[in-house]
């Protein structure tokens, strides 16, 4: 090859690694300037809050919103009941999930559990707003509005269409000799699910996991309406008390809220993005 | 392999899918079927009223101004934010399959915005979109000084910072699940098209373009549906204004259920939504049949 040909290649090389970083930053500031802002926003004291320009330095970082919510808005209560009904969700919700996954798949060839699965499926299409008002009255009716295992039935509920559909799909892969043999070998259904089918379908529980954590940290429209003094954090961050302020935003507060909702999002998708790229796009989200 | 043929393994495949079965039922079917009926009453909590009125509650949508302004603002919402979707969610897909050091981090960042809740992202706007102390006004009085405009107050362009928010949380979304259609086309037809002495945009649109059309429009569907109902961001960034401009139907039909209790007629207004939802996954299904048909 020439040499000139050589220089030729390498100019195209430098010039589209240039182009690559030029993108790279335009997304990334796009993305976390806001968050950015975010951050810097709970931390500058809320007097030098209200001024322009903004100073994205803040000279006198104070953790003094936190302690507001900590101590006037019942920050700590808010994190145990996230924590609290995200935990259950999880536990219970992917337990129920995995049988039910294992049954459609295993037994699909029977008329009606194969409709019970479309049945599954086509909930899905089903909006919140339209079940909302019946749901709400139901509940009050029966004592479980406001309360734990009423919001964490809510919960699952709403994570169990897209879990079904990503589990089902990898129960699938598990080939069926794997536990014809530990039949024979006397493995009754119960050993048979805890020794063969749970160990190979781990990675796949992992990623259903991570994704409905996310999407139960972002539902909002069932702790808004189907619970009043149990509040989530998402809730919780529509209602901060406004302090000295005249603009209608306690921005002080929100940024210190929005940020404690932030920082273990941005941690999780730090140490899980290759499990939630896979999670999407195998499913498609969005419970 | 099941030799026991004993009643509990006859039962055994119901028991699996029940739970799952009986609380999907119980929080959709039961609801739904009150809400069809509920919308042939006319329910007024606040009046105390609840008589059956036939279809009276679907004829006063239809003139219901409020209800109007919902609906042409849905329209828009959804039409302009689709637009956006395809355009910069193609662009960001292309982007986020760069091949460079970068790549891990920026896919990483991306995934920020979808997975931090609607409200967050609504409340923090709502500041950001503030004239004197926002973000986004800040960032152009950078270029031009004596930039002043107060977003939220005025109908266009309160909906436009709507739609700008909405994509900036759902765009990276859309494109990681265009991403995984540009990711089944075979490096091989790159090269070939390079040796045939291709450019890259020839490349783009004869090849990228044409292979990911049909998986790309398969996704419209539902990220039209989620417009449809989209209900948090509006909530928490403009509370349906001003006035009632950017009350979304699912915010409208919300606030006649919960805050001014015209059961019957928000029951109507869902109705028709859901109808309206139904269309289109019916539509979506046979699009993904006529997939698999051709696969």
């Amino acid at each position: 090859m020439g040499n000139s040909t050589g220089k030729k290649l390498n100019g195209n090389k430098v010039r589209s690694g240039v182009i690559h970083w030029v993108i790279f930053a335009i997304i990334a500031f796009v993305v976390l300037m806001p968050v950015y802002w975010i951050f810097i926003s709970s931390i500058t004291p809320p007097g030098e809050l209200f001024k322009s320009p903004i100073d994205y330095l803040p000279d006198h970082p104070t953790l003094e919103s936190y302690q507001f919510l900590v101590s006037n808005v019942g920050l700590l209560d808010k994190i145990k009941n996230t924590v609290i009904i995200i935990g259950v969700t999880l536990l219970v919700g992917t337990f129920i999930c995995i049988l039910g996954a294992y049954g459609f798949y295993r037994f699909s060839y029977k008329k009606g559990i194969n409709l019970a699965f479309l049945f599954i499926v086509a909930t899905m299409l089903i909006p919140e707003v339209v079940t909302a008002r019946p749901l709400y009255e139901f509940m009050k009716k029966v004592g479980l509005f406001d309360t734990y295992p009423g919001l964490i039935m809510l919960y699952i509920s709403s994570i169990v269409p897209f879990t079904i559909l990503i589990l089902r799909g990898f129960v699938g892969e598990i080939p069926m000799v794997l536990e014809e043999a530990a039949a024979i070998d006397g493995a009754g259904f119960w050993q048979r699910m805890w020794y063969v089918i749970l160990p190979l379908m781990k990675p796949a529980i992992a990623t259903v996991c991570i994704i409905n954590f996310i999407n139960c940290l972002n539902n909002f429209f069932t702790p808004l309406y189907y619970s009043n003094h149990i509040q989530v954090l998402s809730v919780a961050i529509v209602e901060l008390p406004l302090r000295d302020n005249m603009y209608g935003v306690p921005w002080d507060l929100t940024s210190a809220m929005g940020w404690i909702i932030l920082m273990p999002i941005i941690l999780f998708v730090a140490i899980f993005e290759k499990q939630i790229m896979d999670g999407i796009m195998a499913g498609g989200v969005k419970a | 392999m099941y030799k026991s043929k004993s009643k509990a393994m006859l039962l055994l495949p119901w028991l699996l899918v029940l739970p799952v079965v009986i609380l999907r039922a119980f929080t959709t079917v039961y609801p739904i079927i009150t809400t069809v009926t509920d919308s042939f009453f006319d329910i007024r909590l606040l009046a105390g009223k609840n008589e059956f009125c036939g279809f009276s509650n679907y004829v006063k949508m239809f003139r219901d101004p409020k209800v109007l302004i919902s609906i042409s603002f849905t329209v828009i919402f959804v039409l302009v934010s689709m637009f956006f979707h395809l355009l910069l969610g193609v662009l960001l897909a292309l982007a986020l399959n760069m091949k460079f050091k970068g790549q891990r981090f920026l896919r990483t960042i991306v995934l920020i915005p979808w997975a931090m809740p609607s409200v967050v992202a609504g409340m923090a706007a709502k500041w950001a979109f503030n004239n004197d102390y926002g973000l986004i006004n800040d960032l152009i009085r950078r270029i031009i000084p004596s930039f002043n405009y107060n977003w939220l107050i005025y109908r266009g362009s309160a909906r436009a910072a709507v739609i700008a928010v909405d994509l900036w949380k759902d765009l990276p979304f859309f494109a990681i699940l265009v991403l995984s259609n540009l990711q089944f086309i075979s490096s091989d037809i790159y090269e070939a098209a390079k040796v045939d002495g291709a450019s890259t945009w020839q490349s783009f649109t004869q090849i990228t373009l044409p292979l990911i059309a049909k998986g790309v429009a398969t996704l419209c569907i539902p990220f039209t549906l989620w417009r449809l109902t989209s209900f948090d961001l509006v909530y928490s960034m403009t509370s349906g204004g001003p006035g009632e401009d950017t009350a979304l139907i699912a915010y409208r039909i919300t606030t006649e259920a919960f805050t001014n209790l015209n059961i019957g007629y928000a029951s109507a207004m869902a109705v028709v939504l859901f109808l309206i939802m139904l269309a289109f996954s019916l539509l979506n299904m046979k699009l993904t049949n006529s997939k698999k048909f051709e696969t």
